[in-house]
C-alpha cells in the first residue's frame, strides 16, 4: 500500500516542468529569488494536492512575490481538480511574471482541461510571437503545440486553416524524426470531414504504421463508406472493434482526446454495415 | 470597558475578513488536499458515506484509468443532452463544474458547484440551468468502482459543462 502511494506521489510530482536552478539566481545576485527558489524546492516528495506542498509554495511567494515558479506549481492541483477559477488566477500570475515560460503551458491546459479553444490559440500564438525558436510540445508530450493549435482551429470551425497548420507541423516533425502519437489520425479526420477522401486514407494508413489504434480503422471505415467500398467499410470496422476491445485506443489520464471514439460508435456503424 | 470590547471586536472582524477575502489559492487555510469536500449537514444527505474515511479519498486520475464512467462517456453525455432544456431567451456563457465523491460502492455524494464565465471569472448562472445539471448528475445511480490493490476506493470526480448562448455544448473530462 505504501509503495503504491509513493508511486502515486512520484507520478504526480514527475509532471512538474524542469526544476529551476536556484544557484543561477545566486550567481546573478538576486538573493530574494534564490531564497524563494530554495524554499520552493522543499516541495520535493510532497503531493501536489497536499497542505504541505501548497504551504511551502505560499512561503516561497512571501519571500519573493515576483518569482513565477511557485504560482505555477500551486496552480497544478487546482487545474487537475477542475477548479478553473483558482487555477486561472494562479497561472495568470505566473504568465504575467514569465510569459515565455508559461504561455505554452497555459494554452495547452486551456485546451486539454477546459476546451477553451480561442484562449488556447491566443496563448500559443502569443508565445510564437515572443520567441524565434521552436515553441515546443504540450506538457504531456503528446502534441507539438502547433498541432494543439490546429485542433483548436478545427474546433472553432476553421478546418482548412487547421489542415494547413497540422500538415506543416507534421512535415517539420518528420525533419526532426518525431512522430506525434495522434497527428496523422487528426489530419486524416480533417481530410475526411472536408471530403478529401484519398488524403484521408493516406493519413489513416500512416497512423496505422506509426501507432495503430481503433480510431484510425473506424474513420477509415467511414471513408470507405463514403467511397461506396462497402466490403472494406465492414472489415475496417471489425478491425476497429478488435483494437478497441484490446485497449488500442486514444486515451489521456485526465480527459478524453478529440476524435476519440467509443465502442457504441463502432457497433452502431457495424449494424449499418451488416444491413448492406 | 465597552470601548475595549469594541476595539477587540473590530480587530477580530478585520482579521476574519482578511481570511475570507484571500480565498484565492494563494494564502488560505488548507484541508488535507486541495479541493477536499467536507461533510455539510445542512446540504449533504446523511445516507451517503465514504467507505475508507475522508483522509483516504483519492482523485479519479490517481488510479491511472483516466476519466471513467459506468458506461462510456458517450452514454452519459447523451443523457445530459436529452434532459437539458435550454431556457428561452437565455444567452449565458461559461463553465459549470459539479464535483463530488464516488464511494467504494459506486454511489455519489457531497455535490459541489463552481461556476464561471469564459474569462474564468466566478458568476452565477440562472439557477434553473444549474439545477437541471445538478439533478441529472445526482440521478446517475451508479459510477464506476475503482480499485487499489483489489480494494474498492473512494475518489473525487467532476463533470464540467460548457454553456454557450444558454445551450449545453460540451461536457468534460
Amino acid at each position: 500500500m505504501k509503495y503504491l502511494t509513493l508511486v502515486l506521489i512520484l507520478f504526480s510530482v514527475s509532471t512538474v516542468m524542469a526544476q529551476p536552478n536556484c544557484e543561477a539566481f545566486k550567481y546573478y545576485g538576486d538573493t530574494e529569488k534564490y531564497e524563494a527558489c530554495k524554499k520552493a524546492m522543499e516541495i520535493k516528495g510532497h503531493y501536489q494536492f497536499s497542505k504541505a506542498y501548497q504551504t511551502i509554495l505560499d512561503e516561497a511567494i512571501t519571500i519573493d512575490p515576483t518569482y513565477d515558479y511557485p504560482y505555477w506549481a500551486k496552480s497544478i492541483a487546482y487545474l487537475k481538480s477542475g477548479d478553473f477559477v483558482t487555477w486561472k488566477k494562479l497561472i495568470d500570475k505566473a504568465v504575467e511574471l514569465n510569459p515565455i515560460g508559461h504561455l505554452g503551458y497555459r494554452g495547452w491546459c486551456r485546451y486539454q482541461f477546459f476546451r477553451d479553444y480561442r484562449g488556447a490559440i491566443n496563448d500559443i500564438e502569443q508565445l510564437d510571437s515572443l520567441v524565434d525558436y521552436d515553441i515546443g510540445h504540450s506538457q504531456n508530450g503528446t502534441y507539438h503545440l502547433n498541432i494543439a493549435k490546429g485542433l483548436c482551429y478545427k474546433a472553432i470551425g476553421e478546418k482548412q486553416k487547421a489542415i494547413k497548420i497540422i500538415a506543416d507541423q507534421i512535415k517539420r516533425n518528420k525533419e526532426g524524426n518525431f512522430v506525434g502519437a495522434y497527428d496523422y489520425l487528426h489530419l486524416g479526420v480533417l481530410y475526411f470531414e472536408t471530403e478529401n477522401f484519398e488524403k484521408a486514407i493516406e493519413m489513416f494508413t500512416k497512423q496505422a504504421e506509426t501507432n495503430d489504434l481503433a480510431e484510425n480503422h473506424y474513420y477509415l471505415a467511414l471513408t470507405y463508406r463514403k467511397l461506396d467500398r462497402l466490403t472494406e467499410f465492414k472489415s475496417s470496422l471489425e478491425t476497429a472493434k478488435e483494437r478497441y476491445v484490446g485497449g488500442r485506443r486514444m486515451s489521456d489520464p485526465y480527459s478524453n482526446p478529440m476524435d476519440k471514439i467509443y465502442l457504441e460508435d463502432i457497433e452502431n456503424a457495424l449494424t449499418l454495415a451488416n444491413m448492406n | 470597558m465597552k470601548k475595549n470590547l469594541l476595539v477587540i471586536l473590530l480587530l477580530f472582524f478585520t482579521f476574519w475578513s482578511c481570511q475570507t477575502d484571500k480565498n484565492d489559492g494563494e494564502t488560505q487555510q488548507y484541508l488535507r488536499w486541495v479541493g477536499d469536500i467536507t461533510y455539510n449537514e445542512q446540504t449533504d444527505t446523511s445516507d451517503f458515506r465514504v467507505c475508507n474515511g475522508d483522509d483516504n479519498v483519492l482523485q479519479y486520475f490517481n488510479l491511472g484509468e483516466g476519466p471513467v464512467y459506468t458506461d462510456e462517456k458517450a452514454t452519459i453525455l447523451r443523457t445530459f443532452k436529452e434532459q437539458y432544456k435550454a431556457l428561452p431567451n437565455n444567452k449565458e456563457n461559461g463553465l459549470i463544474r459539479i464535483r463530488f465523491i464516488v464511494n467504494c460502492k459506486g454511489k455519489a455524494g457531497r455535490f459541489r458547484v463552481l461556476q464561471s464565465d469564459y474569462q474564468y471569472q466566478q458568476k452565477e448562472f440562472d439557477s434553473e440551468i444549474v439545477s437541471q445539471l445538478l439533478n441529472t448528475t445526482q440521478a446517475i445511480e451508479q459510477w464506476k468502482i475503482l480499485y487499489r490493490n483489489d480494494i474498492p476506493v473512494d475518489y473525487y470526480m467532476y463533470l464540467i459543462f460548457k454553456i454557450s448562448d444558454g445551450q449545453l455544448t460540451e461536457m468534460l473530462p
